[in-house]
């Protein structure tokens, strides 16, 4: 018999989603994730299993909590340059570094990460009745305008060429 | 240092060397259904330990054997702390085993694709 557990997994998770969410897989040592997240090393590796067991509920945590919400507030979105507001406002930071640091190595992350862009992908196509190659273009592109930081407004100015979409 | 191999629907751990004489064991055989997740983990060689039965433990220097910690049976063989690998295990004698591994990174890896 192990010690109780003395820590609530509900806020632990949701701290080790900004953790993953602001550094690369490997850049969150085991260090980092005890000092941040106040949990004893033993009850980390008794409740999860490893840091990729943490990882994957963080990100499915993150999944959950950020992304349905967004494919939810997309499903109302009125037009394309709304959409894209949207999704490049919103808090994607664990899906965006999971896509590119984790996904082409574990493929379990992978499958996670495509269907969270899949609903995000259906809830636009369902919005503004458009193919989902389309939507799925949409997403791309604004994935991309959060990649570069929306450098001269180039976020609005797609918008404005996306309206006619609807 | 250990050696980390699957054997068809097993893990098994090898203790090479010496090391078989500190830790008392030469391997370690454990279904992979048993087995939770492998992560490389530097930091816990400066973690307490609990305590030692049987085993051999010279801080710094090595750290091999049986500890019991919080309840948990936690065995060790870590020489260096820099490949130290975290075996969380489940319905075994062991809670966890910490043992230090050629290429961390790769053990972990082979530990946890098997699981997938």
């Amino acid at each position: 018999m192990g010690r109780q557990r003395a820590f609530d997994e509900d806020e632990v998770v949701r701290a080790a989603v900004e953790l993953f969410g602001g550094r690369a897989f490997d850049g969150v040592s085991v260090d980092d994730l005890v000092t941040h997240l106040g949990v004893h090393r033993n009850s980390l590796y008794k409740t999860f299993g490893s840091k990729r067991g943490l990882y994957l509920v963080a990100l499915r945590r993150h999944l959950a909590d950020d992304v349905g919400p967004l494919a939810e507030a997309l499903a109302g979105a009125a037009d394309a340059a709304e959409a894209l507001r949207l999704v490049t406002s919103a808090d994607l930071g664990l899906l965006v570094l999971a896509a590119v640091d984790r996904a082409p190595a574990d493929e379990e992350v992978a499958a996670e990460v495509a269907a969270a862009f899949a609903v995000v992908d259906q809830a636009i196509a369902d919005a503004l009745g458009v193919p989902a190659e389309l939507a799925a273009a949409l997403t791309a592109a604004a994935l991309g305008v959060r990649l570069r930081g929306n450098p001269d407004g180039v976020g609005a100015a797609l918008a404005r060429r996306l309206d006619p979409l609807d | 240092m250990a050696l980390v191999r699957i054997d068809g629907e097993d893990l098994v751990v090898v203790m090479e060397g010496l090391d078989k004489l500190w830790a008392f064991k030469s391997s370690v055989t454990i279904p992979l259904a048993n087995v939770r997740g492998a992560t490389a983990d530097p930091g816990i060689a400066a973690d307490p330990k609990g305590i030692r039965a049987p085993g051999a433990h010279v801080p710094g220097v090595i750290t091999a054997g049986t500890f019991h910690q919080d309840g948990e049976k936690i065995f060790w063989d870590v020489r260096d702390a820099s490949k130290a690998v975290v075996i969380e295990l489940a319905d075994e004698r062991y809670s966890r085993m910490v043992v230090q591994v050629d290429d961390p990174r790769a053990t972990v890896a082979l530990v946890e694709n098997a699981l997938r």
